[in-house]
C-alpha cells in the first residue's frame, strides 16, 4: 500500500514540472504588458525600464522560468505586482474559504447524488426513476446564479433565515462561519449532485446486472444489503472518480457563486488577477489549482485500492 | 457416453433404497409452471405447463439444450426471476407445504440461502470481487442464524474445509480474484449449504470448468448430498452425469417437459425423439440398423414456435399433426411421461415401417 503511494506521487512529478512550465509558458503568451499597467498614466521610459529589470522581465524566458521555479520551491510564489503582497500570502488566506466551501459543496453533492442515482437505479424504468431524472436534469440546466439569487430571496430576504452573503472566518465565530456556507454550498452542491447522480445511476444499473448480485440475492440477503453493500461498493469506481475531478474543480475557485454571496474565495482573487493582469497571481493560483488537481487524482487512486481489492496487488 | 457401470451401481443403489416408498409426500413438487416474457409473442411461454416433483434426498436432474427453459425454471423456484421482464403465468411450487410462488418477497428471501440453497454456472463471476470469501460465507450465515460474527466464521471455515479447500485459514481472507475457477466453485458450494439446506439446486456447475475439475466438483458435490442427505436439482447438458447421480430425469425442449421418469426409464427406454437425439444412440431400437448422431438445426426463436410440438421442425419422425397439435404429456409406461403423438415409438415407427 505505502510502495503504491509512494508510486503514485513518484508519477505526479513530472505531472507537476509539466504543469509548471506550461502555467509559465502561457503566462508569456498573455497580451497586454504588465509594467504598463502598473506604470499607469505616467509613461516615463526610465520607470518602465526600472520596472522591468526589477522584475527581471529582460531576462531571457527560460532563466525567467528558473528563477521563478526556483522561489517556488523555496515557498516564495512571487509578489502580486498590483497590490505588493506575496503571492502565497494572497493565496494563504482565499484557500481556506474556497477548500471550506468546497467541502460543504461535496457533501451537498455527495449526499443527494448518490443516494438519488442509486434509487433511480433500482426503481429504473418507473415514475420514481423518472421524476429523479427529472430533477437532476433541471439541476444541471439551472444557472448557479439564478439559483443562488433564488435562495437568497427566498431564505434571507423572505424567511430571513440565513445572512444573505458575506463571510465570517470559523476562528471568530464557528456557527456563523457555517451559516453562511450553507445556502452557496446548495447553489454549488446541487449542480455536482445532478451529474454525480447520473453516474452513480449507471454504475449501479452495471452492477445490478452482475452475477454476484444475484449470488447476494440467493443467500437471502435483504434488498437494502444487497444495494448498499454489494452494488455500491462496486459502483464505487466511477463515482470515485468524479467526485474527485468536480472536488479539484471547486478547488479551482466558484467565480459566480463566490461573487453572489460575496465570499473572499479562490474565484474572485483568479478574476482580479486575470483583469489586472496580475501575472504573479495569476501563475500561482493556477499553479496552486493545478497541485491540487494532482492531489486530488492522488486521492482516488489510494481509494480506488481502498474499494477494489484486486487493485492492491497491481504493480 | 453413458456411464453403464454407474448406471448399474445406481440400480443396486435403488434396490436396497429403504426411501424409495412413493407414497410420502414429496419435498418439492412442481406443477403446471408457465412462464413468460414481456414482448414474447402471444401465447409463447418460455417456461410452458412444467410439472416435476422432488423426494426427500433424491436428485433430479433437468436436462437440455441452452435456452430450452431449465434456468428459468430454477430461477423461479428460488425467487431470483428478474420482474420484470419475467411473469409466472401460472403454476405451483410446493417446498414443504408451502406454495414458495405464492410466498411474499421476504418469506421468499427468508427461505433462500437456508432451506434452499443454489449454485451457479459462472464461478468466476458469482462471487463479490469486493469481499473476502469469508465474509461472503459468513454474512450469508449471520443472515439465518442467530450466531455471533466469530461463530458465523468459524462455521465457514469449517465449511470451506467439508468443500476440500486447501489451506481453508488462509482462504477464509482471501478476495476471489486469488482463487482459480475450481476453488471459486468450491466457496459457491460451500456458502449455499452453510445453513445445511434441504433442497440444493445446481445450475450447470460444472459448465465453466476445466473438465478435469468437472469431475471433482460432481463428485464433492455428491459426497456433500450423502452426508447431508438433501435433496438436489442438478440441470446439465452432460448426459454422463446424469446417468451417474441422477434418481430422476426431466428432458426439457423449448420451454416444455418432453420426456420425465426414473433415470434407468430415460436411459434404458427414451421414448421421446428429442431424448433420443441428446444420446445420439437409439439403444431401444437396438434391431435397427443406423444411428441418430446428431439433431439438425436448433431450438426455433419464439415468433417461430409451431403451435403444436415444439420439436416439429427437427424431428426425424414429425408429421403433419405434430406441427399443429401439442401432445400430451402421457405416461408411457408407470412414473415415465413422454410428450409426444408417436410414443412409444418402437410400436408405432413398427405401425409405420
Amino acid at each position: 500500500m505505502l510502495r503504491y503511494i509512494a508510486r503514485r506521487l513518484l508519477i505526479a512529478i513530472p505531472t507537476i514540472i509539466l504543469v509548471s512550465v506550461l502555467v509559465f509558458t502561457l503566462q508569456q503568451l498573455l497580451p497586454g504588458d504588465p509594467v504598463l499597467t502598473m506604470a499607469g498614466e505616467e509613461r516615463d521610459p526610465q520607470v518602465l525600464a526600472f520596472l522591468r529589470e526589477k522584475y527581471r522581465l529582460n531576462d531571457p524566458i527560460p532563466v525567467q522560468y528558473f528563477v521563478w521555479v526556483g522561489q517556488v520551491l523555496q515557498g516564495n510564489l512571487g509578489i502580486s505586482l498590483r497590490t505588493d503582497i506575496p503571492v502565497l500570502k494572497l493565496i494563504l488566506t482565499k484557500l481556506p474559504v474556497t477548500i471550506e466551501l468546497a467541502i460543504f459543496a461535496m457533501i451537498v453533492a455527495l449526499a443527494i447524488g448518490i443516494p438519488a442515482g442509486i434509487i433511480s437505479a433500482v426503481k429504473k424504468g418507473t415514475a420514481v426513476d423518472y421524476a429523479t431524472n427529472v430533477v437532476a436534469l433541471s439541476g444541471l440546466s439551472i444557472p448557479n446564479f439564478w439559483l443562488g439569487i433564488l435562495l437568497i430571496m427566498l431564505v434571507s430576504v423572505q424567511w430571513q433565515l440565513l445572512p444573505a452573503s458575506g463571510f465570517v472566518p470559523p476562528s471568530e465565530d464557528l456557527w456563523l462561519n457555517i451559516k453562511t456556507m450553507i445556502m452557496p454550498a446548495i447553489v454549488l452542491g446541487t449542480g455536482l449532485a445532478a451529474s454525480l447522480m447520473r453516474h452513480t445511476r449507471s454504475a449501479m444499473l452495471g452492477v445490478l446486472r452482475s452475477d454476484y448480485i444475484r449470488t447476494a440475492r440467493a443467500k437471502g440477503l435483504l434488498g437494502h444489503v444487497v444495494i448498499w453493500k454489494h452494488a455500491l461498493r462496486n459502483a464505487l469506481m466511477p463515482i470515485i472518480t468524479l467526485s474527485t475531478l468536480l472536488f479539484g474543480e471547486l478547488l479551482a475557485g466558484a467565480v459566480l457563486t463566490e461573487q453572489i454571496f460575496t465570499i473572499p474565495g479562490f474565484g474572485k482573487l483568479v478574476v482580479d488577477a486575470v483583469f489586472n493582469r496580475d501575472y504573479a497571481v495569476v501563475q500561482g493560483v493556477v499553479l496552486c489549482t493545478a497541485v491540487g488537481f494532482i492531489f486530488m487524482n492522488l486521492l482516488a487512486d489510494i481509494l480506488y485500492v481502498l474499494v477494489n481489492p484486486r487493485l492492491r496487488h497491481a504493480r | 457416453m453413458i456411464n453403464e457401470a454407474a448406471l448399474r451401481s445406481r440400480e443396486t443403489d435403488l434396490a436396497v433404497d429403504p426411501l424409495a416408498s412413493p407414497a410420502s409426500e414429496p419435498l418439492l413438487r412442481v406443477e403446471n409452471l408457465s412462464i413468460r416474457f414481456d414482448g414474447a409473442p402471444k401465447g409463447i411461454n418460455v417456461v410452458d405447463d412444467v410439472s416435476f416433483s422432488l423426494a426427500k434426498g433424491k436428485t433430479l436432474c433437468i436436462v437440455g439444450e441452452s435456452g430450452c427453459g431449465k434456468s428459468v425454471t430454477a430461477l423461479a423456484l428460488m425467487g431470483l426471476l428478474p420482474t420484470p421482464p419475467a411473469r409466472i403465468v401460472q403454476g405451483t411450487a410446493h417446498f414443504e407445504g408451502k406454495d414458495l410462488l405464492g410466498l411474499t418477497e421476504r418469506e421468499r428471501a427468508d427461505l433462500r440461502g437456508n432451506s434452499t440453497a443454489m449454485i451457479f454456472q459462472e464461478p468466476m463471476t458469482s462471487l463479490n470481487p469486493a469481499f473476502t470469501v469469508g465474509d461472503q460465507i459468513a454474512e450469508g450465515i449471520l443472515r439465518h442464524r442467530k450466531v455471533s460474527k466469530t461463530e458465523a466464521w468459524e462455521r465457514a471455515l469449517e465449511m470451506l474445509r467439508r468443500v476440500r479447500i486447501p489451506a481453508p485459514e488462509k482462504r477464509l481472507r482471501a478476495y476471489p480474484h486469488e482463487l482459480s475457477g475450481g476453488m471459486r466453485q468450491r466457496v459457491m458450494i460451500a456458502m449455499a449449504l452453510a445453513n445445511d439446506p434441504q433442497l440444493l439446486i445446481a445450475d450447470e456447475p460444472t459448465t465453466a470448468l476445466d473438465v478435469t475439475i468437472q469431475a471433482q466438483i460432481i463428485s464433492l458435490i455428491r459426497r456433500l448430498q450423502e452426508e447431508s442427505g438433501m435433496s438436489m436439482i442438478l440441470i446439465t447438458h452432460d448426459l454422463g452425469v446424469v446417468a451417474e447421480i441422477a434418481d430422476e430425469v426431466v428432458v426439457m425442449y423449448a420451454g416444455r417437459v418432453v420426456e420425465s421418469g426414473s433415470v434407468e426409464a430415460i436411459f434404458e427406454d427414451p421414448q421421446h425423439p428429442y431424448t433420443i437425439g441428446l444420446m445420439g444412440s437409439v439403444p431401444s431400437l437396438g434391431r435397427r440398423q443406423g444411428r441418430l448422431a446428431t439433431i439438425r438445426g436448433s431450438v426455433p426463436p419464439a415468433e417461430l414456435m409451431p403451435k403444436g410440438c415444439r420439436f416439429t421442425p427437427r424431428c426425424p419422425f414429425a408429421e403433419s399433426r405434430c406441427a399443429t397439435e401439442p401432445p400430451p404429456l402421457v405416461e408411457a409406461t408407470p412414473k415415465h411421461h413422454v410428450r409426444c403423438w408417436y410414443a412409444p415409438l418402437e410400436q408405432h415407427r413398427g405401425a409405420v415401417s
